[in-house]
């Protein structure tokens, strides 16, 4: 049994990237698979990140550029895994690389396609609120800097090809198939979002100003839709009251999942914060059940956005939201449930924290790698307590958010873990070898 | 031997009383069967002092008061006349007869008529025949309650599981205008051992057991059901305290739990109808008859209901069997937490279906719906029948074609989702399906509509006050901003609360709106024709 | 070594809006133009992005075009990317000493968000003290170290056994310092593990028995790190025993996985005061034991001593769970016993947390709300019984339980003697007196200190599978220097002019790392490779003989006239 010393990452978000670096960085050889044009994952989409406020994609970059200039990793974006074979120390993949339609050794990333082409769609990154057109890169710090072709969406006008000085549009690319040769594998594909228009009472999908959390995270960001200039969507009116409603779909028994996504206390009070810089007028509302600060530096982070900046946390969660049709304006009903009281209040938006959900896809994934996923959907580790990043396979590990719900910091460190354990596998089927 | 007739006697101060003691002083005699009630004006006459008298196994009833014009009080004794006019309809349709109530204007100085009316009234009912009710029938007991029980209720509606969060109270439509009334608080005392001050106090009565909170509650705690189980334990001083239209409409259910009870309910059927005493479907009528003479005020002709209901079936080649002497679903029995009587009632239902062969059993009211379908298998083990709500069958036979309409109307209406039909069994397509059929009718929703509607303010005649009645003023709002002509629901009950409101005198808010409104069966037999 | 040639500076200044976060506020064309007037700078230009690689290929492309031998760039703190930046002048063959950056966003545009004036003036006030400062700069070489493929885990619990045995697994020695007689740490003394219930007597013996044998582990109980000298690659470490046994090891990483110690609330809620009030690490001991009599009626109070206005402000993660889980166990073991848990807030994240939650609900456990401003008090009752008043926070209302048994939920804390391993580590403690990581987002198990790893409690405070993922992930940090085995250090020195010292040795005394040493002829020395670049020593010297390569006193004195406004001549 030959050891190939080469790990594959499937997912290029946040755990993904630590867990090649680390790998990288010692000597092995990495593959790094994303789906999607770029990789970054949820992070490139954050404004700024609690407890510390640092600036999401200032700290991501660095790691994302590492990625990129490291000559020990291979970073196959607009890939997806089709087939894996084999074991530990000698798994076959086979990778899909979907076609771009555009010859990335001669894309500069200069922008001039996109700036000619004809077709605006709502651009994913932004959550639907933005555009791009399409053909397009992800967002500017993309990894790698190369532009895609949106096959759904194009025209096939061939604008983008005439206006392309250095020639790199190739229409008529075909899907690539390729083939590694790997000792481990690592799975980090991250989640998606509760569909809070299943929590109809909240209006989201009917009221223009209900915003689920990573919409809002768009509009406050700088790279977003908005320039980060914080405006009502109905009618760009600067708001004088937001009002977030936590656990839309999370801690359910039913009408959603039953854990808890361990980041939106935070994140909200960090978005609140946010808004109270962006806008000092600006009232802030959390309504929450039980706010979770089990996380480092999380209490003192919420007691400054108390004390500091003034965000007001209202236990309840409220019964529903309903909208002035004349004005957009929104008026929420809850129990004030330490006053013990029922009243209303009138805000000009709301903001959803949906539950964290595994992605749909992991099922697709667990019947390619052979493993069991939870009752929500989550990777099942071996042993929770001992063997945390390790799987029912041997030699497949997992790690962040798909393992379950954590914030950034654990995920890296997870990163970390699951990189240590795919080590190990190779470090013993290379004294293997030896003997 | 038979037994001695009873009679209870409610005679007005002025006149029948003084009327009475003048029989006494003059010493004219007359059978000893009388039992007086002084009361000040015969106008203080409330039937449901009847009605209770006559479950309570009177044999009759004498109401006394002035003669017209000459009332001590003005006019009490005219307010008496209609009442009590009223309240012999109930009595035929009961099956206990008008007969047994009289009403008599006696003056101070007519002793004589006294005692000739009632030796009359007594010969009378020996001929009638005994009061078959009597003592028959317990009224609802408390069954004092033990920490098990409480526990059970707990564990069967999830109670255990709140977390606390307010979402309930928030989406309450009493707690929006009543500011301190909160589910969650009495599912925490209930939780923390506190259950005496929740079973005596009146926040379980207050629920309206619209299931608007459970809907949306993220632990699917169950708190109707659970307000329903406490309801059971709780003291009955509190609930007849809080009843509306003085318990008229429950007496009147109990009383048809009696095995000996024959009601004449049928007398609103069409000529023409065709139905029969067995057959595969059965159509329950429900308590209509009944609320159409409580109710005989507001002009809201409820018997249309089922008239129309039997005209489409007949008019789809449906001849329904019927239960001559058909009792009450029981509905607002167990709702109110009287269990005994409801399973009484339930299983002389059942007993009757299955006499007509039945297999299915179709109704227009979303409350017997419910109970029919969900309440009475549960209760009861065992239910072999398939029921439908009337809009559920009419929406098949849009489906298959066979529902056909001359002409249509020209309207546009606005559907209002009962709680019984909508959230409590999920019925929300069907009546809206049949309504978009007709031709001509526009249908429009409010925005509060399907699991997000807004109940219609009353539930099982409890809690009528102020709280609930802002709640049925908003929804009627909310029906009138969408613009419609009509308000179209499936529930004879919400049209009554909603015309309760607008009935009264003065308005309760200057902001009053009203509405037509229309029952869908009504709606569906007015396009047929 | 020096660089004998004295080359004219040729200074590119590359202006970053970093999107909106600095052109929002500061009115970067007007400072690009500005940074032209300065002397000895021959090109400026204005990037949207400067750290994107289309940013980077600029700079590269302006060195080569301009001739460019010193690079500034103006955008964020240097803390984020000035390696990056460097990386990238090497790269088109400019030495990376001779790049420096102007910190125009944090110090610049996200302070003074609402002056947009005054940020501009600002800002070409720091890109002139940067260039004050790059044309005085010098390249410097950075030497190259070998790395001992060798670890030292200080710590023998759950993480510092985890860790070991992963990188000894990956072929690397480790020595494993233990100060209990035996190995284990908290893991000893608790009852079950959740969320398996797994008995922790059972999981101790099961990871205890992979290390012992392991021959790549070298186990040292009782003892404790009393010195360590070195840096990364290459630590000197002393460790001693309590019977005055010493060892020394040289190793190339270093990580901490001391744990941490339960909180003893005296004082509060009569601990100490009445005999039924105790821990919940107590019940714990009870429960293990099987020591716990029949209690009629048990009630936990969480967050006792933490998530305070002052001092233990921090919540400690752990205790939510860890009293769901034992008020199971007492149900389990006496089902008629009463539980009520009085909380805050409860901590039930994660995948499985709230599932326990509900468990709970499910057997009766009794939950009351108690706010900050409002906490229970426990009293005496009747017949040794307590008495706890608490003011429930949902209902409003004051509620009063007789309880024989009080258990409290007390915080993890940092050990009471760690401060000197912090000291002889250098390695800093944080506002909550655990250890404080390079990174809190993206090195949460970093140092700043190369070569330095922490894990586990030690870090904050964690349930088991949370330290032996996190254990795990210092297995891997560690490993990378150990695998790459040879490492760049950086040039930032200090170094001496041994015709200007005089000998004194206030230098040696003052250097925290013990860099200085006089050499034969009574004159200073710097090692460099032990040398962190602080610059005590340089501003100590009186003969102002030692020079700060990078932190020169000239260069420091030009930014101070420049942040002046005096021009440097």
């Amino acid at each position: 049994m030959k050891a190939n010393q080469s790990v594959l990452v499937i997912g290029g978000g946040i755990a993904g990237i630590q867990a090649s670096l680390d790998l990288a960085n010692r000597g092995l050889k990495v593959y790094l698979v994303e789906k999607t044009p770029s990789i970054g994952g949820r992070m490139a989409q954050l404004d700024k990140t609690f407890p510390t406020m640092d600036c999401s994609i200032c700290i991501l970059a660095p790691k994302m550029i590492e990625c990129f200039r490291q000559p020990n990793l291979t970073i196959l974006t607009y890939s997806e895994v089709q087939e894996v074979s084999g074991s530990a120390g000698n798994f076959t993949v086979k990778i899909l690389k979907k076609p771009r339609f555009i010859n990335v050794e001669k894309c500069t990333g200069c922008g001039v396609c996109a700036q000619h082409c004809p077709v605006e769609v709502p651009n994913e990154f932004d959550m639907g609120i933005g555009v791009r057109k399409a053909i397009y890169v992800p967002f500017p710090q993309a990894v790698p800097l190369k532009y895609t072709i949106d096959e759904e969406h194009c025209l096939k006008c061939g604008l983008c090809q005439r206006m392309c000085q250095a020639e790199a549009v190739d229409l008529n690319q075909k899907p690539e198939v390729a083939h590694l040769n790997v000792d481990a594998i690592i799975v980090a594909t991250g989640f998606e979002l509760f569909d809070a228009q299943r929590r109809s009472e909240y209006g989201y999908g009917k009221y223009k100003n209900v915003l689920i959390s990573l919409e809002f995270e768009r509009l406050l960001s700088a790279s977003g839709p908005t320039g980060g200039h914080l405006l009502r969507l109905s009618d760009g009116r600067i708001p004088k009251r937001i009002a977030f409603i936590q656990c839309v779909g999370s801690r359910s028994l039913k009408g959603g999942v039953s854990f808890c996504s361990s980041a939106c206390c935070m994140y909200a009070t960090k978005e609140a914060i946010l808004i109270r810089e962006h806008i000092p007028e600006c009232e802030v509302y959390i309504f929450y059940n039980e706010l979770k600060v089990f996380g480092k530096g999380y209490q003192d982070f919420v007691t400054g956005a108390q004390t500091h900046w003034g965000v007001k946390y209202i236990r309840a969660l409220p019964g529903e939201v309903v909208q002035d049709s004349k004005t957009g304006d929104l008026t929420l009903w809850y129990e004030d449930t330490i006053e013990n009281v029922t009243r209303s209040i009138e805000v000009d938006v709301v903001v959803l924290c949906p539950a964290l959900i595994p992605r749909a896809a992991n099922k697709e994934v667990g019947v390619i790698l052979g493993l069991e996923l939870d009752e929500h959907g989550f990777f099942k580790p071996k042993d929770p307590l001992f063997a945390p990043v390790d799987t029912n396979v041997l030699g497949v590990f997992i790690c962040g958010y798909c393992q379950s719900p954590k914030d950034i910091p654990e995920s890296v460190a997870e990163a970390s873990a699951a990189a240590a354990r795919a080590a190990e596998v190779i470090a013993l089927s290379a004294s293997k070898e030896v003997h | 031997m038979v037994a001695e007739p009873k009679i209870v006697a409610f005679l007005c101060n002025w006149c029948a009383y003084a009327g009475a003691d003048l029989a006494g002083v003059s010493r004219i005699g007359y059978p000893p069967n009388i039992r007086v009630i002084r009361v000040m004006c015969s106008g203080r006459v409330d039937p449901v002092f009847v009605i209770r008298a006559f479950e309570m196994g009177a044999d009759g009833v004498l109401v006394g008061g002035c003669h017209p014009g000459t009332c001590h009080y003005v006019s009490g004794n005219l307010e008496a006349e209609k009442r009590m006019a009223n309240t012999k309809k109930l009595l035929k349709l009961i099956g206990l007869g008008p007969e047994r109530l009289r009403l008599e204007w006696i003056s101070a100085s007519e002793g004589g008529k006294f005692a000739q009316v009632v030796t009359e009234f007594t010969e009378d009912l020996r001929k009638i025949g005994p009061n078959l009710l009597k003592a028959q029938v317990n009224v609802k007991a408390p069954i004092p309650y033990t920490k098990q029980m409480i526990s059970d209720a707990v564990k069967k509606t999830n109670v255990q599981y709140c977390l606390e969060c307010g979402k309930c109270s928030g989406s309450c439509p009493i707690s929006k205008v009543n500011d301190t009334y909160s589910p969650r608080r009495v599912v925490e005392r209930s939780l923390l051992g506190f259950e005496e001050k929740v079973l005596s106090g009146t926040d379980i009565w207050t629920c309206l057991t619209c299931f608007l909170c459970s809907e949306r509650c993220p632990s699917d705690v169950r708190f109707p059901e659970f307000v329903r189980a406490c309801r059971r334990m709780a003291p009955m001083e509190v609930m007849e305290e809080l009843c509306a239209h003085r318990g008229i409409p429950m007496a009147l259910s109990r009383m048809m739990i009696n095995p000996k009870i024959k009601q004449d309910r049928m007398g609103w059927l069409p000529e023409g109808a065709e139905i029969s005493k067995r057959g595969d479907m059965l159509y329950f009528v429900g308590c209509i008859p009944y609320l159409d003479v409580v109710f005989e005020d507001f002009n809201l002709e409820l018997l249309k209901i089922p008239k129309s209901v039997v005209k489409i079936l007949n008019k789809v080649g449906i001849k329904p069997a019927m239960l001559s002497n058909e009792k009450c679903c029981g509905h607002d029995m167990l709702w109110t937490g009287d269990l005994e009587n409801f399973e009484k009632l339930a299983k002389k239902n059942v007993a009757d279906f299955k006499k007509t062969r039945a297999t299915k059993l179709v109704t227009a009211c979303p409350e017997c719906y419910r109970t029919l379908k969900k309440d009475y298998a549960e209760v009861l083990g065992n239910f072999d029948f398939e029921v439908l709500h009337i809009s559920e069958l009419l929406s098949e036979l849009v489906d298959k074609g066979e529902l056909k309409f001359d002409g249509g109307l020209s309207t546009k209406v606005v559907y209002h989702d009962p709680c019984r039909l909508g959230r409590h069994m999920g019925v929300y397509e069907p009546p809206r399906k049949v309504i978009t059929s007709i031709p001509g009718v526009g249908l429009l929703e409010m925005a509060r509509n399907r699991e997000n509607a807004i109940c219609c303010g009353v539930s099982s005649f409890m809690s009528c006050n102020k709280y609930s009645k802002e709640v049925r003023m908003d929804r009627l709002r909310e029906a009138k901003a969408t613009g419609a002509d009509l308000l179209v629901t499936t529930c004879p009950k919400c049209q009554i609360h909603w015309k309760c409101l607008t009935s009264e005198k003065p308005p309760i808010s200057p902001e009053m709106v009203t509405m037509e409104m229309r029952d869908l069966s009504v709606l569906v037999a007015e396009a047929m024709h | 070594m020096e660089h004998a040639e004295e080359e004219v500076p040729r200074i590119g200044v590359f202006i970053c809006h970093c999107g909106i976060n600095i052109g929002g506020v500061v009115n970067v064309p007007e400072v690009v133009k500005y940074a032209m007037t300065l002397p000895n700078v021959v090109y400026s230009e204005d990037n949207l992005y400067t750290c994107s690689s289309e940013g980077l290929g600029k700079i590269k492309e302006g060195i080569g075009k301009y001739n460019l031998n010193r690079v500034i760039v103006a955008s964020c703190t240097p803390r984020t990317h000035e390696p990056l930046f460097r990386a990238t002048c090497e790269e088109a063959g400019v030495n990376k000493y001779l790049f420096e950056m102007a910190n125009i966003r944090e110090h610049c545009s996200w302070a003074h968000m609402h002056e947009p004036d005054k940020a501009t003036e600002k800002a070409k006030d720091i890109v002139r003290m940067a260039v004050a400062k790059a044309r005085l700069l010098k390249p410097q070489d950075e030497l190259e170290i070998e790395v001992t493929p060798s670890a030292l885990v200080i710590g023998g619990g759950i993480s510092g056994m985890t860790s070991a045995l992963c990188l000894a697994d990956q072929g690397f020695k480790v020595y494993l310092v233990e100060k209990e007689p035996e190995l284990g740490g908290m893991l000893r003394h608790l009852h079950k593990l959740y969320p398996t219930m797994l008995n922790a007597s059972e999981g101790l013996n099961k990871i205890v028995g992979g290390v012992k044998p392991n021959k790549n582990i070298e186990v040292w109980t009782s003892a404790v790190v009393k010195q360590v000298k070195g840096f990364i690659g290459n630590f000197d470490v002393s460790v001693q025993r309590g019977n005055g046994e010493t060892a020394n090891f040289r190793v190339g990483t270093i990580i901490v996985a001391t744990g941490a110690d339960v909180f003893e609330p005296v004082g509060m809620y009569g601990y100490k005061k009445y005999d039924n009030v105790i821990t919940q690490f107590k019940l714990e001991q009870l429960l293990k034991d099987s020591q716990l009599k029949k209690p009629e009626r048990v009630v936990m109070i969480q967050c006792t001593g933490a998530r305070e206005e002052k001092g233990r402000t921090y919540c400690s993660r752990i205790c939510c769970m860890e009293a769901l889980k034992n008020a199971l166990l007492v149900k389990e073991l006496y089902p008629e016993t009463d539980v009520y848990i009085l909380f805050r807030d409860l901590q039930t994240y994660g995948k499985d947390y709230e599932d326990w939650h509900r468990m709970a609900q499910d057997r009766g456990v009794k939950f009351i709300k108690y706010n900050l401003e409002k906490p229970p008090e426990v009293v005496a009752g009747h017949d040794g019984k307590l008495t706890i008043d608490v003011y429930h926070a949902l209902l409003g209302e004051q509620v009063q339980i007789e309880s024989d048994l009080v258990i409290l939920s007390t915080p993890l804390v940092q050990h009471e003697d760690v401060k000197e391993l912090s000291q002889i580590l250098k390695v800093p403690l944080g506002p909550d007196g655990f250890f404080f990581e390079a990174h809190v987002k993206l090195r949460p198990i970093d140092f700043a200190t190369d070569g330095i790893y922490v894990c586990g409690t030690a870090h904050s405070p964690k349930n088991m599978a949370e330290s032996v993922s996190q254990a795990l992930g210092v297995a891997s940090r560690a490993a990378i220097p150990m695998a790459v085995k040879r490492l760049r250090t950086e040039a930032i020195t200090a170094m001496v002019d041994e015709s200007l010292c005089s000998g004194c040795g206030t230098c040696v005394k003052i250097c925290p790392y013990g860099a200085i040493e006089k050499d034969e002829k009574g004159v200073a020395r710097v090692t460099a490779v032990v040398c962190k670049g602080c610059g005590t020593c340089g501003a100590s010297c009186p003969e102002k003989a030692i020079t700060m390569r990078h932190f020169t006193d000239e260069q420091v004195v030009a930014q101070a006239l420049a942040a002046l406004g005096r021009a440097v001549a």
